[in-house]
């Protein structure tokens, strides 16, 4: 079913994308125009045929952490908060972190660490995305630190587009600045 | 007479002087079988695109008039153009447009049209006002005619990659599901983009062939892997990676597949884009906030662009031009101001593009003739067109989701 779809996705894509090398498309076929003192090209009909009409592909959910054991295991790790436009640990989160990296030597002993960066709203661009992978590596150096193997630990930034709250509140903006710890098989 | 704006050579230099107003302009409808609703859409339409060439004070009343007849409408009798168009429904489905400007109640111009989709009218519409700057022997806006697309953060974790005109008014998902972003045009002709997944265990490249619906895997790095530039012949890609944790700048090489590391530093380096063939410019925090460097590519030294702004965190390049993003409030506890700014390299001179709200993704038009922006004010997106050589900003009213980025 999958194949049949994608087959005739490529077929539109190839008959609706082929004249827009052309763009616009000359119709030759139907009539002149009468009573033009000026024109700007001799041709009758413009054919405008700007964009291609079918989906490209589907792509498969996330990877995720959703089996029984590991899922109950990530929910004993606790997020991580940062401060606005920050990316340091203070001592409430070297905390929480000792608690992960325990965590992660022990009952998560058998998974992998991702740790997934997050920011607020103010900044929607490749900085923030940034900011929120630096975040999750102070997480990932104090797991280290705290004996954690380093080849055990994955990061990803998601900038703004993972929200955990979407107020316009300085409490939500604060929720959503965090790493996130996910366990993978 | 009339104030308005004009530009020297260097668009960072505002010169102002009276000149005499536009032209005025008004646009006649002489359609009878299409829906009242889909004939306001049109109107609506060809009136932005007109307004948007700046050549013309376009006049928005609607008014109807035989399209045969050889005069224009009594109220129209004043204007110094007047553009007539007949709107047509086709057996085959299809759209077709007649259209003329009149000018003295003489035909200055004619041209028909036609599209199998009337859905996607708008292009029509651009396609019009196209036709008409260039008719009028001005400089071309080809970019009215490109394509846009960016990605829309659907809920968290997931987002889909939208091709659109450059109103956004004509949307089309092209991919779907998933959480994908950065979408990034991959060649000058449109024909194939990149963008990065984040579904994977690991942010992966990927490049979409338009045409054949062909993805391939491009690169992947932990962290973050972004495709910030492609060099106009399409061979080259800036791309920010943090193999290590460490977001840095590197260059790959798409017929060798090779990749090299343009930057070494210890904090952030992303957003890179081609100034020239051996210059990059590119956000760093290395003053301790995001700001605009340039570096030259073998070399070590890097040179800040930008003396302005507490936090300038996006930018887009045009020859010597620059227009960057720029933070103009540090608040933590409540909204904040970004307004986009121009520079050049070759001179010490800043202007100010926007005025109030957060206006983000700056995108130079090919050509240099124009920027596309987002601007979010007053619980209102828009997407904005500048043109530079007018002094003139263009809002559109955006419709549903947040776009998260864009390319033009």
């Amino acid at each position: 079913m999958k194949s049949i779809v994608i087959s005739s996705v490529v077929t539109a894509l190839l008959v609706l994308t082929g004249c827009s090398d052309k763009d616009p498309v000359v119709d030759e076929t139907t009539s002149k125009v009468k009573n033009v003192a000026q024109e700007s090209d001799g041709k009758s009909v413009t054919e405008v045929d700007p964009i291609q009409e079918e989906m490209v592909e589907n792509q498969n959910s996330i990877v995720s952490s959703n089996s029984g054991d590991m899922s109950s295991i990530e929910n004993e790790f606790s997020s991580v908060f940062f401060d606005f436009d920050k990316f340091s640990l203070d001592s409430d989160n070297k905390t929480k972190v000792s608690t992960g990296a325990s965590l992660a030597n022990s009952s998560a002993k058998a998974f992998t660490v991702k740790l997934e960066g997050n920011c607020d709203e103010w900044g929607s661009d490749e900085y923030n995305f940034a900011l929120g992978l630096k975040r999750a590596n102070a997480v990932k150096k104090a797991l280290v630190a705290e004996g954690v193997d380093a080849n055990r630990v994955t990061m990803v930034s998601y900038g703004e587009s993972n929200p955990t709250c979407s107020d316009k509140t300085k409490d939500c903006w604060a929720q959503n600045r965090r790493v996130d710890f996910k366990l993978l098989p | 007479m009339a104030v308005t704006i004009i530009f020297a050579s260097d668009a960072t230099i505002e010169v102002i002087k009276k000149v005499d107003s536009l032209p005025s302009l008004a646009v006649e409808d002489s359609s009878s079988d299409n829906d009242e609703t889909f004939k306001m859409k049109f109107f609506k339409s060809i009136i932005s695109d007109l307004t948007v060439i700046s050549l013309f004070n376009v006049d928005r009343h609607y008014r109807k008039v035989n399209f045969e007849a050889d005069e224009v409408n009594v109220a129209n009798k004043d204007m110094n153009y007047v553009v007539r168009y007949r709107l047509t429904n086709n057996d085959n489905g299809a759209l077709g447009i007649e259209l003329k400007m009149l000018s003295n109640n003489e035909i200055t111009f004619s041209k028909n049209y036609k599209i199998r989709n009337p859905k996607m009218y708008m292009f029509v519409s651009h396609t019009i006002a196209y036709d008409i700057n260039k008719f009028m022997g001005k400089p071309s806006v080809e970019w009215m005619k490109r394509k846009v697309i960016f990605s829309r953060v659907t809920s968290p974790k997931k987002s889909e990659l939208v091709i659109a005109d450059y109103t956004l008014s004509y949307q089309h998902t092209i991919v779907k599901g998933g959480f994908n972003v950065f979408p990034k045009w991959a060649n000058k002709e449109q024909t194939a983009f990149y963008y990065t997944a984040l579904d994977a265990k690991r942010p992966t490249l990927k490049h979409v062939n338009i045409k054949t619906g062909k993805t391939k895997n491009i690169k992947s790095s932990d962290g973050m892997m972004i495709c910030s530039d492609v060099s106009l012949d399409g061979n080259k890609l800036l791309l920010t990676m943090a193999p290590n944790g460490q977001p840095d700048i590197y260059m790959y090489d798409s017929k060798t597949k090779k990749t090299k590391r343009i930057t070494k530093y210890g904090g952030i380096d992303v957003g890179a884009q081609f100034m020239d063939k051996e210059t990059i410019v590119f956000i760093s925090d290395r003053m301790g906030y995001p700001n605009i460097f340039s570096k030259k590519l073998g070399y070590s030294s890097v040179e800040q662009m930008v003396y302005y702004g507490k936090s300038n965190s996006a930018c887009s390049t045009h020859g010597s031009y620059i227009v960057y993003k720029s933070r103009e409030s540090s608040n933590s506890f409540s909204g904040n101001t970004f307004n986009l700014h121009l520079i050049s390299t070759e001179t010490d001179f800043i202007r100010r593009l926007t005025a109030v709200g957060v206006n983000e993704f700056p995108r130079f038009s090919v050509d240099g003739d124009a920027i596309i922006f987002i601007k979010n004010y007053k619980q209102q997106s828009s997407i904005g067109i500048i043109r530079l050589n007018y002094n003139k900003n263009y809002l559109f009213p955006l419709k549903y989701g947040k776009v998260q980025s864009m390319d033009w």
